[in-house]
């Protein structure tokens, strides 16, 4: 009966504002899904980056943003995601659908093993241990030459095979952004549940406690290893993908360059919600495409150190004006609208 | 797993007729070089409200902390209907029915008072990642009841209209019902309370003693940690002093409060 009670409770205006954000979202995955048939090469491709730089983020809103536990190796697992699709496809000769899931299920369990050694370490640590074990994964990629290529890297991986006559890149463009919504909704009904619960009440971070959480009877290092170990088969599964797609990899794109920036795209986007990581990634993408356009001819040179520039500047702006994340700004104008009125 | 099945697969009845509920034997522990509790015994029974005084530092947290798991002693052995649970992982006391409100509450500041209060449903669920993840139809019926057991919950103790509200919204009087809520909707047979009664109002103070009292007919057992307060004596059918981690006097509120060495030591000044 109680329940009841609070449904009805809900005011006509939040019932507003949830009509609003259906009809939003539907417009939204309308434009996504429909952009290969009415936009160009370039923008297909950006839009591509962003929905692997989503999936990568997406792990870490139930790593970081619920859990507390700040990873600086997700660039490794989509690396491992890489490397072992293109392996299995080229070395081994397996088919590239599999090979995805294979490797999706080996990175899963290679991170079981990591997170429960790095996370019996309470704290800021992890993102410190998590960094280095990024950095030495890079480094066996590299001093591995025989089996991975080395420095070089990898050639030849194969396409994923599909039905239709849809280009390869419109193609991968619909696979990408339909996992991402896949995780998408994965996370967010782990967000509200009783594991989400779990992970929040553990969040060291943000004024949990493990302590209290194992009082609780939450079994605090499984919740942990849990969300560690999603949140590399997430990463995974966008590495391959990319194998895939890109049909060439090379060590440099997995170094812990990549773990800062997606680090940075979450909280940029929002941390404890997912669809901050969309946002996130979506937002530093495009400040990445525009400088790459503006930098060389405003001001010369290279871009690659404007980059960093900018996403330090993108992150102490979001740290000082809006701590949660873009993904809050319309709550905060609206409240901002209201409190003048 | 329902509430139903969970009662039942812990051992004996519901609210255990296995007596004493909880035996410590012989316990102590040190913190480096300070013994903070040394060779204490105690048995409570199914039922009894005990509490635990003495001054400041006597080892009074430590005992719960020992009790709950969250330490483990260095000698000594507690248990609990009847089986040692000193050595095992916190987590597992908990689901073996021993919940513990702490001084300090500690509600999670990120969720709803609802959402807090739903965490204490934990022990009596199962719903892992995958299965919350993919919203499978047993995590959803488990959320469901889970809901429906910690909004009944926040309704007997009058909170209703906070179910909404987040944690720093509340009074420190509401903050603590609400962390008895949470630790209640578990269907512990074992309720840890450090402290209830600290920084309530005297309407919060009388509703406490009612809802103990209540807790204890329904065969619930409470051992808390307090000041000996009038109040107090009126709800405790036992009390304990400790002094420097050792217990030196037990028996009934009254008895204590005649005890030569107990006024002598602690009630004296
Ligand atoms: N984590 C700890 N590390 C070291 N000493 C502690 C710790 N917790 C408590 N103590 C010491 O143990 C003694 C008992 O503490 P405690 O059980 O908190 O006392 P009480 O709750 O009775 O006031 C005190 O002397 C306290 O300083
Ligand atoms: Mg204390």
């Amino acid at each position: 009966m109680a329940a009841v009670e609070v449904t009805d409770g809900i005011t006509v205006e939040a019932g507003r504002a949830r009509t609003r954000r259906r009809v939003l979202v539907g417009v939204g995955l309308a434009v996504v899904f429909t952009l290969p048939f009415w936009a160009g090469a370039y923008p297909v491709s950006i839009a591509t980056m962003i929905g692997f730089h989503s999936i990568l983020a997406l792990g870490l809103v139930l790593l970081t943003g619920l859990a507390g536990q700040v990873s600086l190796g997700q660039a490794m697992f989509y690396g491992m995601g890489a490397y072992i699709s293109a392996l299995l496809t080229v070395r081994v000769g397996l088919p590239s659908w599999p090979s995805i899931f294979l490797a999706a299920a080996a990175t899963g369990i290679i991170a079981a093993g990591v997170g429960f050694v790095i996370l019996r370490l309470r704290g800021i640590i992890v993102a410190g241990v998590t960094l280095t074990v990024n950095l030495i994964f890079y480094y066996l990629i590299m001093s591995m030459g025989s089996v991975t290529g080395g420095a070089t890297g990898m050639i030849g991986i194969p396409r994923l095979v599909y039905p239709g006559n849809l280009p390869y890149t419109a193609f991968i463009f619909l696979l990408v952004w339909l996992v991402v919504l896949a995780l998408l909704v994965f996370s967010r009904n782990v967000v509200n549940s009783r594991s989400g619960r779990a992970l929040r009440v553990l969040n060291v971070l943000s004024g949990g406690s493990e302590d209290t959480a194992q009082v609780l009877g939450i079994n605090t290092m499984k919740y942990k290893v849990s969300a560690f170990v999603v949140a590399a088969v997430f990463a995974s599964i966008g590495g391959s993908l990319y194998a895939h797609y890109t049909r060439v990899i090379e060590p440099s794109t997995f170094h812990v360059q990549l773990s800062v920036i997606v680090a940075i795209m979450v909280i940029v986007g929002g941390v404890t919600t997912p669809w901050g990581a969309v946002i996130g990634a979506t937002v530093m993408i495009c400040i990445t495409e525009i400088l790459r356009a503006v930098a060389p001819i405003v001001l010369g040179g290279p871009t690659g150190a404007y980059e960093l520039v900018a996403y330090g500047v993108v992150l102490v702006a979001t740290l000082l004006f809006l701590p949660e994340g873009v993904y809050s700004l319309p709550k905060r104008l609206k409240r901002r609208r209201r409190a003048s009125r | 797993m329902l509430r139903a099945e969970y009662m039942a697969t812990r051992s004996g009845f519901p609210h255990g007729s296995t007596d004493p509920l909880l035996e410590l034997r012989r316990l102590s522990v040190a913190y480096g070089r300070l013994v903070a509790l040394k060779d204490v015994d105690l048995r409570i029974s199914s039922g009894e409200l005990v509490c635990i005084i003495g001054p400041n530092g006597a080892g009074k947290t430590t005992l719960l902390k020992l009790v709950n798991g969250l330490l483990k002693p260095s000698s000594g052995e507690i248990l609990f209907r009847g089986e040692q649970i000193e050595s095992i992982p916190a987590y597992k006391v908990a689901r073996c029915g021993i919940t513990q409100m702490f001084q300090d509450v500690q509600l999670c500041p990120t969720i709803s008072v609802l959402d807090n209060v739903m965490t204490g449903c934990h022990v009596w669920t199962r719903a892992g990642f995958l299965s919350t993840g993919f919203r499978r139809g047993h995590a959803r019926e488990e959320e469901a009841t889970m809901r429906a057991s910690s909004l009944e919950q926040l309704n007997a103790l009058g909170l209703t209209d906070r179910v909404t509200a987040m944690p720093r919204e509340l009074s420190w009087g509401e903050q603590k019902l609400v962390g008895l809520a949470r630790a209640l909707v578990a269907q512990p047979s074992l309720v840890l309370l450090d402290e209830p009664y600290g920084g309530l109002m005297q309407h919060e103070i009388d509703k406490l003693s009612t809802l103990l009292r209540r807790l204890t007919c329904g065969g619930v057992t409470v051992l808390m940690v307090e000041h000996l307060t009038d109040v107090v004596m009126d709800v405790a059918s036992k009390v304990v002093v400790l002094h420097y981690g050792e217990k030196i006097a037990e028996g009934e509120p009254q008895a204590i409060r005649n005890d030569e060495k107990v006024v002598a030591t602690y009630l004296g000044e």
